[in-house]
């Protein structure tokens, strides 16, 4: 060390004083030094991640939904470019907002909310496009583009937006989309979703939706501060910055994979326009030897374009209000008393148990006498077999055959035709019915013989679906195989390659003599074409084939109003379920009219009206 | 004497090492501005070329000079810087809500960058008295020298600058605690500052408080509770340094810095630039420099000839000392931004003019502590 002279005696500072300064420099350059340690080396890759997030701007690729088509490929769900307005509030000028109100034919008021808007943004926000516009027509877009030098700052940017090209037809099945809520988000997140994104909520939009979805891709960008795309990073530094981030600085969007269903087009339409004429109905048509669903209609229907994406506060309320209840899919997702329609169930428990034979006659005065109440019919029918009851739809027939089955075996042989539980349908949300048992009314509180009449006839606390009934139908005309209903037919690539395949699947084949499903078909058949049969004055003399199916006239509440005229809920549900042709069944077909009347003479001649349709042209 | 033993002379006089840690800064310094310029306004590299010139050419001038000149003139010296910050409050240049400025045309400077010269000189020529008399009046050398502080202090206070102001106060107290006071005077002179403190804060009415500096104390306290504002520069420079990791991200490379992420990056954050371009290593070597530099000049003070030529070494010791503690302290997010520079290294004619006086000061003193 050097010593001059002026550190000895005397001096003006003495030798601890130096000491003690330059350990105080010592100390806090190693203090510096260690920060630059803990920075740079313990958190170094940490803030070397947050640099490159800073610079690194991932531009999602969407990828194109999978359509959904029908059994023909005529597509029921389609995507369509929809033109959406932004405007960074840092570039517009006053006189560009002028003329963009101008070209969109703004009122007054609306300018000024937008001014208003574009003048709320400040600092760095102003730099950030914001949507103006959802959606504009092709006229403005085109308008827009044109005169795009006098409207800095304003961009229109093309996004495909899912659009129905056949409105409210099979509207129920095919579904519809909206955006995704904040609360979702974060699981929906790891599935690859945006928050600002689309996903399917009802029918087959929801249901696919995994399939149909495809998957997104991205590209990454690289920005400066300002926002600005910078072509000033070299290459190679990309490529390092690609390996920290340890992917690719491009993936190519997944188109989504198209949904081809068995439904029919021309058929559903056709059913929609049947069951149309009723206020509120919903039908059913299935392939009687594949479970196939050709045609699912419920009305009213709603239109999935306005569910998606352009639903407004008084639209929807108007939905939810609606009295016809369009949103709810009633061949799916309601349960209703099958009322008449239900009686092959005590027939075939009654036939197959040996309790009644076919010729056994019983007579029927119109009453029945049960202690404390007495069960009524529609007239007096007099002394009748199974056959002769079916067709008339004697109700005192088959309180008999209910007291002599019992309600549990009706229940066992219900559960056998598929009632009771959900079909397994590829839809979401389906109800499943209920079949009561002896257990079941001893848990609620007593059971009593008289609910056994009930089931009997389809009513108590008997509930079924539309498509549960079609399929019950439908293997009764096979000869007993249930099958699991058939939607789709197909997932497919965007280019067609098959995905997955489904064939029909049968659910199980029914316990039932195949000559006492004999029996009920002829009885079935007799019901539209015999004399006297419910529906024989509805039968269709021009169609080409027979029809065999069984009326429901299904009370709602203890006060029947019968045949009023007019909507009214306390009216009966109109039953009509049925195949055809008698010889070699080929469909079955449900239709249900919600508080129509009397199943025969509301619900069979728009049945009948779907088989005009189908049958078209043969003979 | 002949020239050509006053050559000899100087030869061995002169203070190598000095000069090459200076170099060095300088050219860490051009290095490292010639990245931070490449996105700035045009001709701001030039610009610092030829203040770099007139740095050099003050250094000289002012180590050719010898420094008991200065002592004789010092209070001349200081009393012209403090004429000049009071133009500054009566004619300087409005930049983003303060003046600080004064200049003629584009050329210019902050007199507050020059004043620490004067009152280290000050400074340096009050305490150079006879210690025996230093610690027989104390109270009245404490007060004089810490006056000889508060009158800068106060007029940087006024344009706002805070944070300058209390630089120069800082340079300056450290000095006075250096002086060969006895330890009751240095405390007393160390309590002042607290004192003051808490005197302000008692009298402060709502609009004295300046809302910017209360935004960045705030911001520095949690940086959470603004994301764009005042933490946003602090955090954006963490992030430039931390990435630079080992080795950096190479000269020209650094993301931060080209991309504008770093604030004012030329001017209060080269450090930050640094860091992500040239890593750790660039860091600690940057560091080294200064540390070294640092205590070369308390060296030079304890072998100088003179009370006065000690003084002086230890304040230019002083002044980088607190420059570079309390930049890269800022730049790493350790203390709360404020505007102080880094040394030689940060884009500023008055800043580079005054720290190359400063050194040619301290060569001044090196040169001449052998020769009575």
């Amino acid at each position: 060390m050097i010593r001059g002279p002026a550190l000895d005696s005397g001096s003006l500072a003495n030798r601890t004083l130096y000491r003690l300064a330059a350990a105080v420099v010592l100390l806090m350059f190693c203090a510096l030094g260690a920060r630059l340690w803990y920075l740079q080396v313990l958190r170094g890759d940490h803030y070397y991640r947050r640099s490159t997030d800073n610079f690194i701007k991932e531009i999602p690729l969407p990828s194109a939904r999978g359509l959904i088509l029908d059994r023909k490929r005529r597509a029921l769900a389609d995507n369509r470019p929809r033109y959406q307005v932004y405007l960074t509030p840092g570039l517009v000028t006053a006189p560009a907002l002028d003329r963009l109100a101008h070209f969109l034919h703004l009122g007054e008021a609306e300018a000024e909310t937008l001014r208003a808007k574009v003048a709320a943004k400040k600092d760095r926000d102003r730099l950030h496009p914001m949507t103006l516009f959802e959606e504009i027509g092709h006229n403005e877009m085109a308008l827009l583009e044109a005169h795009k030098a006098e409207l800095p700052g304003i961009t229109v940017d093309v996004e495909a937006h899912r659009f129905y090209p056949f409105g409210k037809v099979a509207a129920h099945v095919v579904g519809y989309m909206n955006q995704i809520n904040a609360e979702e988000f974060p699981r929906l997140r790891d599935q690859g979703y945006r928050l600002s994104e689309s996903i399917g909520r009802a029918g087959i939009e929801r249901q696919w939706e995994s399939y149909l979805h495809g998957k997104e891709g991205f590209e990454r960008l690289f920005v400066d501060a300002k926002g600005a795309l910078s072509a000033e990073v070299d290459r190679d530094e990309l490529e390092s910055f690609s390996q920290v981030y340890g992917g690719p600085r491009r993936v190519d969007p997944v188109a989504g994979d198209n949904v081809l269903l068995t439904i029919d087009l021309d058929l559903q339409r056709l059913v929609e326009r049947a069951i149309g004429r009723h206020r509120s109905a919903a039908a059913a048509v299935v392939e009687v030897n594949t479970g196939r669903i050709l045609a699912l209609a419920s009305h009213p229907a709603f239109d999935p374009n306005i569910l998606t994406g352009r639903l407004t506060r008084t639209e929807d309320e108007r939905l939810q209000k609606d009295p016809f209840r369009p949103l709810t899919d009633k061949a799916l997702r309601e349960n209703y008393y099958p009322g008449s329609t239900f009686k092959i169930v005590p027939a075939l428990a009654a036939l197959d148990d040996g309790l009644v034979s076919p010729e056994e006659k019983m007579i029927c005065h119109g009453t029945y006498r049960l202690p404390g109440h007495t069960f009524g019919c529609m007239k007096s029918h007099g002394a009748m077999n199974l056959h002769r009851a079916m067709v008339e739809s004697c109700n005192i027939y088959f309180y008999h055959l209910g007291e002599r089955t019992g309600l549990d075996r009706m229940a066992s042989l219900a559960a056998d035709l598929g009632f009771g539980a959900p079909t397994g349908v590829a839809l979401p949300g389906e109800a499943p019915g209920f079949i009561p048992t002896q257990e079941y009314y001893r848990r609620a509180g007593g059971f009593r013989s008289g609910y056994t009449l009930n089931t009997a006839i389809g009513q108590g606390s008997t509930k079924v679906t539309v498509l549960q009934l079609a399929l019950a139908y439908a293997a009764l005309a096979n000869g007993g195989d249930l099958y699991v209903p058939l939607l789709v037919e197909r997932i497919e690539t965007p280019q067609g390659g098959v995905v997955q395949s489904f064939a029909p699947r049968l659910r199980h084949r029914i316990g039932t003599h195949p000559e006492n499903l004999a029996r009920v078909r002829s009885a079935l058949c007799g019901v539209v074409n015999e004399l006297k049969g419910t529906v024989y004055d509805f039968r269709d003399i021009a169609l080409p084939v027979e029809v065999c199916g069984k009326s429901g006239t299904a009370q709602v509440t203890r006060t029947r109003k019968g045949e009023a005229s007019g909507w009214d809920v306390r009216n009966d549900h109109a039953w009509f379920a049925s195949f055809a042709p008698a010889k070699n069944p080929e469909i079955a077909v449900v239709v249900l009219v919600e508080h129509g009347g009397l199943g025969g003479h509301i619900a069979a001649p728009t049945s009948m009206e779907i088989y005009r349709g189908y049958f078209q042209g043969r003979r | 004497m002949n020239p050509r033993s006053a050559l000899d002379k100087l030869r061995h006089q002169f203070d190598w090492p000095l000069a090459g840690v200076t170099l060095a800064l300088l050219a860490i310094g051009l290095v490292n501005l010639y990245s931070a310029t490449r996105v700035a306004p045009r001709g701001l590299y030039t610009q610092q070329l030829v203040w770099l010139g007139l740095g050099l050419v003050g250094f000289i001038v002012v180590a050719a000079i010898d420094y008991r000149l200065y002592e004789r003139i010092a209070p001349l010296l200081y009393g012209g810087c403090i004429a000049l910050l009071g133009a500054v409050l009566l004619f300087g240049r409005h930049i983003n809500g303060s003046r600080r400025w004064l200049g003629i045309g584009s050329f210019g400077g902050q007199p507050s960058d020059l004043v620490k010269i004067g009152a280290i000189l000050m400074l340096a020529k009050l305490l150079s008295e006879d210690p025996q008399e230093l610690r027989a009046n104390g109270w009245m050398y404490n007060g004089a020298a810490l006056a000889t502080l508060v009158v800068p202090f106060g007029l940087i206070y006024l344009q706002p600058d805070l944070g300058t102001a209390a630089l120069v106060y800082l340079i300056g107290l450290s000095l006075v605690l250096l002086a060969p006071f006895r330890w009751p005077h240095r405390l007393g002179a160390l309590l002042v500052t607290p004192a003051g403190i808490a005197l302000r804060l008692a009298l402060r009415h709502k609009t004295s408080v300046r809302s910017y500096q209360m935004k960045r104390l705030m911001a520095f306290l949690d940086p959470t509770a603004d994301p764009r504002g005042a933490a946003y520069h602090a955090r954006q420079s963490v992030y430039a340094i931390g990435s630079g990791r080992w080795t950096g991200k190479g000269w020209l490379h650094g993301t931060q810095n080209q991309l504008q992420f770093l604030p004012a990056h030329w001017t209060d954050f080269p450090f930050a630039v640094w860091a992500e371009e040239w890593g750790l290593l660039g860091g600690l070597l940057l560091l080294g420099c200064y540390l070294f530099l640092i205590l070369w000049a308390i060296g030079i003070s304890a072998t100088a000839r003179d009370r006065f030529g000690q003084l002086l070494a230890l304040g230019v010791a002083s002044l980088f000392f607190w420059h570079v503690v309390i930049n890269i302290g800022m730049v790493t997010g350790s203390l709360p931004v404020v505007g102080v520079t880094l040394p030689l290294i940060s884009y500023g004619g008055s800043s580079l003019l005054t720290m190359m006086i400063a050194l040619g000061l301290l060569m001044n003193v090196s040169i001449r502590r052998y020769s009575y």
